[in-house]
């Protein structure tokens, strides 16, 4: 047995040989293994020896090797494609659509998950949350208090920083302006390490209330407003009707918390740090000193959380801390989606290498005669494959380059999908250098995948006195090519039913997610958002005024059914949920208190009308709910029914631990109604208990106005900004949208996910069709002549149809049995974003299974009614 | 016309010592085969080796089938002297090339 290795390794290696040398070669290395064995040498020492004739073979054929044969290569393949401009085009087009695809996508992940962020040393960012002990994976907002201790305690951190995102209005120096903003603390540019382009950043100096005020400008601001002149820093401008003074500009590109383009101080009285342990509004970064890991810094932090528990047991029992690195606090769950999308795109890719090797199999069994005459010339193997891999890099690198512009097409439009997704860095998304290179690196490997197996074999046992005579003449392809063909079209249609099933899950949910009841009616309604300054708006009493008035002018319009306003404005992310202290007059203690947290509202009359929420009992707010007058409250049906199970919510009466910054009594007040449940969070979040108040009772400064127009809502855009400057122009109006583009964002993420792998999946379905229909077409073609002969001997023709629909539907039974059984393997993966269904959801399988079915029958009806209406005795005479 | 390497030179020294088929070069000068015959192939595309086959009757009467002559051609002795006498600058141990026995 082991005598045989040498001969085996000879054997295989004589492929490689030239062919004019080979009949030498193996001659000579037969004989000295031989002449070895008579000589004693053991079956290891042969086998050892045999080796050398893999590097003896390849040296022959290196030193064969001209550049200008490749050349000769590349422009006969040229040639070869030129002739049959239809196969080089669907080849092309189908790489260029799974090229391009992966270069999307990979693109995307690029951006959102592995370009590093764009600050010095990334890898030192955490982000730091407020979690609570009993669900410590969940962070949320953390409070003054709690984040100046976290600094002054705890070791291996550089930095750390507090901020707040919001918009800032902008006046003097041109038209009032709203500008994405925030307010930081001291520590912020030192956590994130960027350096200002003129002047200076903010700094520790900054923090105390007694210090001048300063603000920092965004390039993109500095240049839009101020025309980019350097000499801003110092002058003074007016945000929010204050005064500022500049501090410094900072380079393009920085733009972190999201657009922010102007950083103001955030201050913290001693007030606001003895009472404000359960006010959670603050965002939490810190900087890593250089050898602390995120673990250990997390480790320091939990310390200082567990002392901060034991010393202030009312508000922080029961509170912990979450660090994360600052990215994956930015990305979040679209991390998993997005991985799941670029294996989808990968499978893609896949079905298309199958469905192009498929093409050139099927080409090549058409090439028969050419290579048979190659070889007849004296072409090796070697000579051949190389010519055929030379084709196959051309389709390649030209699907490639046509998958690029696609990618470059379509990343734009992924990309400026950021803030409705609110996928962070998704903005960042570009065709660069890395993604350049990987897609350089798949459409080589691509070439490899779908060249070298039709390649090796159209090269194969090549009859050449057969191939001369005439190889369109051969009644049938040789067996061993069409089983291979069909192995591919069984691949390629199981790959496409997972991606099918992976659409139709997600379609499924998608729809579970547009029929929730979002307890409020986003149609034809108008809404934009107005920050009350307080050095104008003083007084409640001023600001009350200024809505009313507005709200009241806006009413008598004759197209406006409603209006209203409200601070909290459902789709938009605005938690403010606060503990009870008081119900029916009595002082709750700490563990009740916790569990009667409400989300606080505040709202107008009009509100309510406006957004079609239903009132279930009682009565809405009223003129006559103003300060002064007994305070009362609305609340949902959910805090009704946990506050007062069985009873009637009506004449209870409770008070929050908050004033609303207004400096009057803590909100409360008696419950004069019930109204219907909000879903706050969109479609998929749960309703909360929420509390509304009279904004007549609680002006705050802070509001998003709400419009129901009777007809189109787009018409009152205009008027409304000629109202808002006529009773105040220095008030600009921003976040101008209507509610049904806020509904409409609210499942944006999940809408994408569905569109990327929809498109995916009917990409997939169409390639698998094209490949049942060629290897069918081609089927049919080979066997014109059995055909023919089968009908001239009385087969009816029916019975041909049959034959080639079965043989379609058996191919695509087959795809379908492997694709669903993967597809139950790999749909568990989708479960994090689905809704409403499970992966193992029968009703989508069965729909996949009908589906794909009817696929395969449309995809044999054109070569099936070829086969049936072959005309028997020009078929015959033909031979 | 490049200076030989000494792999190269090691093969026609082997064969002008009088070894005059591969495996014999290979176990002459003790490197592998994966070496010596890329080697001898580039020493007969260079001219510095011919090859041709051994007689036929011989190798039947043993038996086996025939091997694979090869002879260092004159170019390949120069070739090999002159290489020597470089390598022998830089490496002052090695012994000078003889002329074919």
């Amino acid at each position: 047995m082991a005598r045989r290795v040498d001969r085996g390794i000879v054997r295989v290696a004589r492929w490689l040989v030239p062919g004019d040398a080979r009949r030498d070669w193996v001659r000579e290395w037969v004989a000295e293994l031989d002449w070895a064995r008579r000589n004693g040498a053991s079956g290891v020492v042969l086998a050892m020896r045999a080796l050398g004739a893999w590097p003896h073979a390849c040296w022959l054929q290196w030193d064969r090797w001209r550049w200008d044969m490749l050349w000769h290569d590349v422009t006969n393949a040229a040639r070869g494609l030129a002739r049959r401009p239809g196969f080089a085009l669907v080849a092309i087009l189908s790489l260029a659509v799974g090229i391009g695809a992966n270069t999307a996508m990979f693109s995307v992940v690029h951006a959102v998950l592995l370009r590093p962020l764009p600050f010095p040393d990334p890898h030192a960012l955490v982000a730091i949350w407020s979690a609570a002990t009993d669900a410590p994976g969940r962070g949320y907002e953390s409070t003054p208090p709690d984040f100046v201790d976290w600094r002054r305690d705890t070791p291996g951190f550089v930095e750390m920083a507090a901020f707040v995102a919001g918009a800032s209005a902008l006046t003097g120096d041109g038209p009032a302006e709203q500008v994405p903003s925030a307010s930081v603390t001291g520590g912020f540019f030192t956590v994130l390490g960027v350096a200002a382009l003129h002047g200076r950043t903010l700094s520790p100096d900054d923090d105390p209330m007694s210090a001048p005020n300063h603000v920092v400008l965004g390039h993109g601001l500095w240049r839009r407003r101020f025309g980019g002149d350097p000499s801003v820093v110092g002058r003074t401008v007016t945000i929010d009707g204050q005064p500022f003074r500049v501090a410094g500009v900072m380079p393009q590109r920085f733009a972190y918390p999201l657009n922010a383009e102007l950083w103001v101080p955030l201050r913290f009285s001693e007030e606001d740090l003895r009472t404000q342990r359960g006010a959670h509004y603050l965002e939490v970064v810190g900087r890593l000193e250089g050898d602390t890991s995120i673990d250990r810094g997390g480790q320091a932090l939990l310390a200082t959380a567990a002392r901060l528990a034991a010393l202030y047991p009312r508000t922080n029992a029961g509170r912990t801390v979450k660090v994360q690195a600052l990215r994956e606090s930015m990305v979040g769950d679209a991390r998993q989606a997005l991985l799941l999308l670029l294996g989808a795109v990968g499978f893609v890719l896949l079905i298309v290498c199958v469905n192009v090797a498929n093409l050139c199999l099927t080409r090549a069994l058409g090439r028969e005669r050419e290579l048979a005459v190659r070889t007849a010339l004296g072409a090796g193997r070697v000579r051949l494959v190389r010519a055929l891999l030379v084709e196959s890099g051309l389709l390649a690198l030209a699907g490639g380059l046509a998958g690029v512009l696609i990618a470059l097409w379509v990343t734009g439009g992924i990309a400026a999908l950021d803030e409705r997704t609110g996928i962070s860095l998704l903005d960042q998304t570009r065709v660069d250098r890395p993604v350049l290179i990987f897609t350089a690196i798949l459409t080589a490997m691509t070439a490899l995948l779908f060249g070298t197996l039709p390649a090796w074999q159209a090269s194969a046992r090549i009859d050449v006195s057969r191939g001369l005579r005439d190889a369109s003449s051969a009644t049938t392809a040789p067996r061993h090519r069409r089983r291979l063909g069909a192995t591919l079209i069984v691949a390629e249609t199981a790959l496409a039913v997972v991606l099918l099933v992976g659409a139709g899950l997600l379609m499924r949910s998608f729809l579970a997610l547009a029929a929730v009841d979002l307890g409020f009616t986003p149609a034809r309604v108008q809404t934009f958002s107005l920050s009350l300054p307080e050095a104008r708006y003083a007084t409640p009493e001023a600001r009350a005024t200024f809505v009313d008035t507005l709200l009241s002018r806006i009413d008598a319009w004759p197209h406006v059914e409603a209006a209203g306003a409200v601070f909290g404005l459902p789709l938009t992310n605005f938690g403010y949920v606060i503990s009870m202290s008081t119900l029916d007059g009595r002082r709750l203690d700490d563990q009740e208190q916790d569990e009667r947290s409400l989300q606080v509202r505040v709202a107008t009359p009009g509100y309510f009308r406006a957004m079609g929420i239903p009132v279930r009992r009682g009565r809405l707010f009223d003129g006559s709910d103003r300060r002064g007058a007994p305070a009362v409250v609305i609340v949902n049906e959910t805090a009704a029914g946990r506050l007062w199970p069985g009873d009637d919510a009506l004449g209870h009466a409770f008070t929050l631990g908050t004033r609303l910054g207004q400096g009057g009594p803590p909100v409360g007040g008696s419950v004069v109604g019930v109204v219907g449940d909000v879903r706050d969070g969109g479609p998929a979040s749960t309703v909360r208990p929420t509390v509304y108040v009279p904004h007549g009772q609680f002006p705050t400064s802070f509001l998003t106005v709400t419009v129901k127009a009777a007809g189109e809502p787009g018409g009152l855009v205009e008027p409304l900004g000629q109202l808002l400057a006529d009773l105040d122009s220095a008030l600009p109006m921003f976040r101008v949208r209507t509610m049904e583009q806020l509904a409409a964002d609210a499942v944006a993420r999940p809408r994408l996910f569905l569109t990327l792998l929809g498109v995916f999946a009917a990409a997939a379905v169409l390639l698998a069709a094209i490949g049942i229909n060629g290897v069918l077409a081609h089927g049919v073609n080979q066997r014109t002549r059995e055909i023919g002969l089968r009908l001239a001997l009385g087969a009816d023709r029916g019975r041909v149809l049959r034959m080639v629909v079965g043989q379609a539907l058996a191919l695509a039974l087959a795809g379908l049995g492997l694709g669903l059984l993967l597809a139950i393997g790999l749909s568990r993966f989708l479960r994090g974003l689905l809704f409403g269904v499970e992966p193992a959801d029968l009703p989508t399988y069965l729909a996949v299974a009908v589906a794909l079915a009817s696929v395969a029958l449309l995809a044999s009806v054109v070569p099936a009614v070829r086969a049936a209406s072959v005309d028997p005795i020009a078929a015959l005479r033909s031979e | 016309m490049r200076r030989l390497s000494i792999t190269a030179c090691s093969v026609l020294q082997a064969l002008v010592d009088g070894a005059h088929y591969g495996f014999d070069v290979i176990e002459r000068t003790g490197l592998p085969s994966g070496t010596v015959y890329p080697a001898l192939a580039r020493l007969e595309r260079d001219g510095h080796v011919s090859s041709t086959w051994e007689s036929e009757a011989l190798a039947h009467a043993e038996g086996r089938p025939a091997r694979r002559y090869y002879r260092v051609t004159a170019p390949g002795v120069r070739a090999l002297r002159d290489a020597t006498a470089h390598y022998q600058a830089l490496l002052p141990g090695l012994r000078p090339a003889r002329g074919p026995a």
